[in-house]
């Protein structure tokens, strides 16, 4: 009996986990991760080295926020933060490594 | 107390140390330091080793010269020069007065005749790169008019006709010994090598490393010679296009986004590009699948 009872409550706990784990973005998180993702591509614009595909899902983003799209706005800024973060990464590795491919 | 001249030989290995650290802490400087002409040296001993049945003169036809399908079916398009229209419409545009009387010729050496191998060259005065299409638009504003839209229409058509006149002339850029100078041709050497955009290509990824091979139905032009034959008309495209319109295509085929036209980088990635290309004639205005 009271090992029936302690499954159900670690099902229980499993159901709220899950739970809050699929709960809607709000307005506050997507703002938030817009926030990043143009933080990002701003350091991409410095370097000159803006991806198309990261200023496209930004721009989409910005779209899902304005019609409070918050699941969508954070799942699309999330991405345009991943792409613009590796324009920079790109970009600073280059900074050296282009020499490496120089015709000698 | 130790011997004079021990504590002399002790200065001196610490002072010989002193020099390797300095050295060791720099071992790239030399290297930095631009060399335009043993670049030059170097960039077109490749493409001689990687093509060596290809004269010069043919590296202007880019990929016509590398695939003889391709150049077959170009020597039959070029029966009816689909380019024709844009130098008859550039030669009348160029002898055209401008509203105050002036003309195009008024602007350029040799009256804009046989002048496209020169271009671009460095200003020293203005610290600048001016290439063809900027000169062209500068001519306009000190006279009074508009200037162009850089990737199609008039300009290519002006710098086509400007081309014809031109053609078979090497390609003949200067560096002036000018820190300016050195700095953007370094400036065009390195975007030219710099992987870019999401699909992570420079332009030597294509135009060197996979020079004279195909990219889905392309045959990749070489880098050596490849602004020779511009503007083009292109096929992909239905009409004319200026460098700048190749290299804002090119940009955004690696998901790069472009820089504006005449962007000083483009114009530093053109000197470079045109200074490699150093001997080759040009055969423009061209065309190209």
């Amino acid at each position: 009996m009271r090992r029936t009872w302690r499954r159900c409550a670690l099902a229980c706990a499993g159901m709220l986990l899950l739970a809050a784990g699929a709960r809607a973005a709000t307005e506050a998180e997507a703002g938030a991760a817009l926030r990043a993702a143009e933080q990002q591509q701003a350091e991409a614009a410095r370097l000159r080295n803006r991806w198309i595909p990261a200023e496209a899902a930004l721009k989409a983003a910005r779209e899902a926020l304005r019609t409070r799209d918050y699941d969508r706005a954070t799942e699309l800024a999330g991405r345009a933060e991943a792409l613009a973060r590796r324009s920079v990464e790109q970009a600073r590795e280059q900074e050296t490594a282009w020499r490496d491919a120089v015709i000698r | 107390m130790r011997p004079r001249s021990s504590r002399r030989a002790r200065a001196a290995t610490l002072l010989a140390l002193g020099a390797v650290v300095a050295t060791g802490l720099h071992p790239s400087r030399a290297e930095e330091r631009p060399d335009p002409a043993a670049d030059l040296r170097a960039f077109q001993a490749h493409f001689r080793d990687r093509f060596p049945q290809l004269p010069i003169a043919e590296f202007a036809n880019g990929p016509y010269a590398m695939d003889a399908g391709m150049r077959q079916q170009w020597e039959e398009i070029m029966q009816f020069p689909p380019y024709d229209f844009a130098v008859e419409e550039g030669k009348q545009a160029f002898e055209t007065p401008f509203a105050n009387g002036k003309r195009y010729a008024d602007c350029f050496p040799e009256g804009g005749t046989g002048i496209r191998q020169t271009f671009p060259y460095f200003d020293t005065a203005a610290g600048e790169v001016v290439t063809l299409d900027l000169a062209i638009n500068r001519c306009r504003e000190r006279n009074g008019e508009k200037p162009l839209p850089y990737q199609t229409g008039l300009m290519a058509s002006i710098t086509a006709y400007m081309a014809e006149t031109s053609r078979g002339k090497p390609f003949d850029i200067r560096i002036p010994d000018d820190k300016r100078a050195l700095a953007a041709y370094e400036d065009g050497k390195r975007f030219f090598y710099s992987r870019r955009g999401q699909l992570n290509f420079s332009c030597a990824s294509c135009h060197v490393q996979a020079a004279g091979q195909r990219l889905r139905g392309d045959v990749l032009a070489p880098a050596l010679g490849i602004l020779a034959s511009f503007p083009i008309y292109r096929s992909e495209w239905g009409s004319m296009g200026t460098v700048d319109r190749r290299f804002t295509s090119c940009s955004a085929q690696t998901r790069s986004e472009p820089f504006a036209p005449q962007d000083p980088g483009y114009r530093n990635l053109e000197y470079f590009l045109s200074y490699m290309s150093n001997g080759v004639p040009i055969a423009g205005p061209g065309t190209r699948p």
